[in-house]
């Protein structure tokens, strides 16, 4: 029995619009899971995973981490060093791209380093050779002098992983990482994510949309469904009639091989 | 929701206002001197402005749509808007109305005559002035080639100072920076001061900084320079609300600090789009330079107010001319420096 690396309490987010993304949602992640979330566009999935890192603020309930309630952290310098923990990464890449790829590997190191040293670009000899370590871990270590918008998505994604590797986190969210990619190159993004996790060890909270994908590599899953989880488990109990009360009646499986 | 209405009663509201006001006009034909009591002209336009709200409420609730209506609305009534021809729409008789009126009070206002237009005696002076303009006394070329020199570095200078401050200024007057309540009070009163700064005329500055300082490019420059830290950070601020959000947000989960999160989520993407608006900037205070020089800026606008002041117009015509190559030399190559910093 692995310890918890995070638990959810009755989280509620509603936006300022008065929309309620997420309607007290709970759950626990245990330490080196790979666990995915599943539901349709708008059942409050990216929401829940910026409300872990607090690039959203929770409305109520609790996100203990490592047993810290980091729902409550108001002070900027507690969520930043909740987010050097747990690291990031996102559908649309979010890199920097006129800086190189090296550069935008190093980023991963900002929260650990004062801002003026940051932005005169004093990183350390360590931190280099870690980035370009990371680098090589997801195989692009010959690019590391390109801009970054010269590479493609699946490169790019790579390049988001290895800066997020940088962070050295415990926790690792992946908001629909492969959702702009295509088929053969969700794979290779997809077996790096499980070799971060199974090799280095970090957890993996991941949004994904396809569940040919989820039953690939998912070691647990949880569905949203409307802000609420309507299941929980192991991905091979996702039969036909689970599929349909997630995803509505009538909706067909689209498989990716 | 509510401020969708707010927004549409004001806006038909100050349109029936203006238009009863034009009618009154009409109708009463008052005396200057009753055009000229403000506070009882005002309180009468803020009576019709109430009135105004309530025939906007009234029509819209008999599903006749206003122009505000029709310009607020909110999507999901849009939606559903009927395809109605706009000679059959209240809103469609309101914007020709106004239209029509606006143009006709305008012609009022400005005094607008053909009569004076075609009136010989009148016509054949001004055809003289500008003969002479059209010929130039080239003896003053080299002082006007001179101060026109002068104008130039005045306009670079202030141009150049006003970079580093408003580059600071810039994120402290953008909406997407500036979202905590407190700094959402900075963000606001830092707007109401630049816009205060940039609706003052340069040449009121100029002014001001002539009794300061002296008459001379100085004071010109220091007036261009006020103008353009308000002028820049308005536009570089425009620049930093549009950015794109992603790679915020991909620096922000880094842990990195604010600072850090503007030096290289935005400064990347806005730096291109600064130096065009930067060379533009320099482009317009060369212009406005003369201006300036002819309240005391020095620089070529100096020498032209002299000249313009004693009616020495084949001097003016040179001073023209020189302003005229520079202008069109600075406009041709900002326009490359820009389409090449796309």
């Amino acid at each position: 029995m692995s310890e918890t690396v995070l638990q959810v309490k009755n989280l509620v987010k509603t936006y300022p619009n008065g929309t309620q993304a997420l309607k007290g949602v709970s759950f626990e992640v245990k330490k080196g899971e790979f666990l995915v979330i599943i539901g349709l566009s708008g059942s409050g999935k990216s929401t829940l995973l910026r409300c872990i890192n607090r690039l959203h603020d929770p409305t109520s309930g609790e996100v203990l981490f490592n047993g810290q309630d980091i729902a409550k952290a108001t002070k900027a310098s507690e969520i930043r060093e909740v987010r050097t923990k747990i690291a990031m990464i996102f559908q649309h890449f979010n890199l920097i791209p006129r800086h190189t790829v090296i550069s935008n590997v190093l980023m991963g190191r900002l929260g650990f380093m004062g801002t003026m040293k940051a932005i005169f670009g004093l990183f350390s000899a360590k931190d280099r050779n870690d980035a370009m370590g990371y680098l090589n871990l997801v195989g692009i270590s010959e690019k590391a002098k390109m801009r970054a918008d010269n590479l493609s998505g699946g490169q790019q994604q790579r390049v988001a992983i290895a800066r997020a590797l940088t962070q050295n986190p415990e926790l690792l969210l992946a908001d629909e990482p492969v959702a702009s990619l295509d088929p053969a190159t969700c794979h290779t993004v997809m077996d790096y994510l499980r070799k971060v996790n199974q090799e280095l060890g970090i957890t993996v909270i991941a949004n994904l949309h396809f569940l040919s994908l989820v039953r690939q590599y998912a070691t647990r899953v949880i569905a949203l469904k409307g802000g609420e989880v309507v299941f929980e488990g192991d991905p091979k109990m996702i039969n036909d009639e689970w599929f349909q009360k997630i995803y509505g009646q009538g909706a067909k499986e689209v498989h990716i091989n | 929701m509510k401020s969708y209405l707010f927004k549409r009663s004001i806006f038909d509201s100050v349109l029936f206002a203006y238009l009863s006001c034009v009618a009154l006009v009409v109708i009463l034909d008052p005396t200057e001197q009753s055009m000229l009591m403000l506070g009882r002209n005002a309180l009468i336009f803020g009576l019709l402005l109430v009135v105004g709200v309530f025939v906007s409420y009234l029509l819209n609730k008999k599903g006749l749509k206003t122009l505000g209506e029709l310009t607020f609305e909110p999507p999901h009534r849009k939606a559903v808007a009927k395809d109605e021809t706009w000679y059959k729409t209240v809103w469609g008789w309101e914007l020709l109305i106004f239209l029509g009126v606006t143009v006709v009070v305008g012609i009022v206002m400005t005094k607008v005559s053909i009569l004076k237009l075609v009136d010989v005696d009148h016509f054949y002076p001004a055809m003289d002035l500008f003969k002479a303009i059209v010929q130039p006394n080239w003896e003053l070329l080299p002082r006007a080639v001179l101060l026109m020199i002068e104008t130039i570095f005045l306009a670079f200078l202030a141009t150049a100072l006003a970079i580093p401050i408003a580059f600071v200024l810039c994120f402290f007057a953008a909406k997407n920076i500036m979202t905590h309540p407190a700094a959402f009070a900075v963000y606001v009163t830092l707007r109401t001061i630049l816009n205060i700064t940039r609706s003052t005329e340069a040449f009121i500055w100029a002014i001001i900084f002539t009794v300061w300082v002296g008459i001379g490019p100085f004071a010109g420059m220091l007036a261009l320079f006020i103008h353009s830290i308000a002028s820049l950070t308005k536009q570089y601020s425009e620049i930093v609300e549009v950015v794109d959000e992603g790679p915020i947000e991909g620096i922000q989960a880094t842990g990195a600090t604010k600072v850090q999160t503007i030096w290289f989520a935005i400064v990347p993407q806005v730096i291109l789009p600064f130096i065009s608006f930067t060379v533009y900037r320099w482009d317009i205070n060369i212009r406005m330079a003369t201006i300036v020089g002819f309240v005391g800026g020095g620089g070529i606008g100096y020498l032209l107010s002299i000249y313009a002041n004693q009616a020495m117009w084949h001097e003016v015509g040179t001073i023209i001319v020189v302003i005229a190559f520079v202008v069109w030399a600075m406009d041709t190559a900002s326009a490359y420096l820009r389409e090449a910093l796309k």
